[in-house]
């Protein structure tokens, strides 16, 4: 509907929003027996440029405990803040493109 | 992909961790109990956790392809170790030798799970926090 700077800002959106559901699934099941902490590998998923469903896959390297869960909540905690750090940001550059068209429209209807 | 979802996925651990907090309530509460319905002292309780889909037909009508998994109670096991018998001669559920049979918990180990359960919980009250305010900054976007 912008322009180029606003859709990828768009997508950038929906791959934290996706992430973060991921987050908080880890966390939901950080003591459930033999569940895998899951994750989307973000920069590729954002290189990429065909848009859709990101492609989830399991993290590797992560201690197991000894139920076979290697959710760590520190890594998720981090990940939740950062993610809506994150999210923040891109809301308020989003919103000022979004101000701009306003203005200019406004400007408009002064004349 | 919904960040909502997001929401119920977090709520989802927030209600297994309560239903684990209650077991590991009664289990101390019970710690010193010789009798109930079923006979004999009373056995210890524990949750198990399972990973299942959070779906609401709302949902999952536009969400086809990004399943968040939440988690939820998928059995309750009763502890089948032997109870733990205390020479006790004066107790009314003393039996001929005089032992009575006491359920076998060690209230330090449910103590210490019962704090996992809330630190588990309040981990999924961050989680759902920080999607709260991500949904509430996509809705200051129209103003």
């Amino acid at each position: 509907m912008l322009d180029g700077v606003a859709t990828q800002l768009e997508r950038y959106m929906d791959l934290l929003s996706a992430r973060q559901k991921l987050v908080t699934s880890n966390i939901a099941n950080a003591d459930t027996p033999g569940y895998q902490t899951q994750d989307i590998d973000f920069q590729s998923e954002f290189q990429s440029a065909l848009g859709g469903a990101p492609h989830v896959m399991e993290v590797q390297g992560l201690p197991f405990k000894n139920d076979g869960n290697n959710v760590s909540l520190d890594r998720e905690s981090r990940l939740l803040s950062e993610n809506a750090l994150r999210f923040s940001v891109a809301s308020n550059l989003l919103r000022s493109e979004i101000q701009q068209v306003r203005t200019a429209i406004k400007e408009g209807q002064g004349s | 992909m919904s960040l909502f979802s997001a929401i119920s996925v977090g709520a989802s651990g927030m209600a297994a961790q309560r239903a684990r907090a209650e077991l590991l309530v009664e289990n101390l509460a019970n710690a010193e109990t010789t009798r109930t319905p079923d006979g004999g002292p009373y056995r210890r309780k524990d949750a198990v956790f399972e990973s299942t889909d959070i779906s609401s037909p709302f949902a999952s009508f536009f969400d086809t392809q990004l399943h968040g998994s939440g988690v939820a109670i998928s059995d309750i096991v009763t502890d089948t170790s032997d109870p733990e018998r205390r020479y006790m001669p004066g107790h009314p559920d003393a039996d001929a030798d005089g032992y009575v049979a006491f359920p076998h918990i060690n209230p330090a180990e449910d103590m210490v799970d019962l704090m996992s359960a809330a630190r588990g919980y309040e981990a999924n009250v961050a989680a759902i926090s920080a999607v709260k305010d991500m949904i509430q900054k996509s809705i200051d976007l129209l103003h």
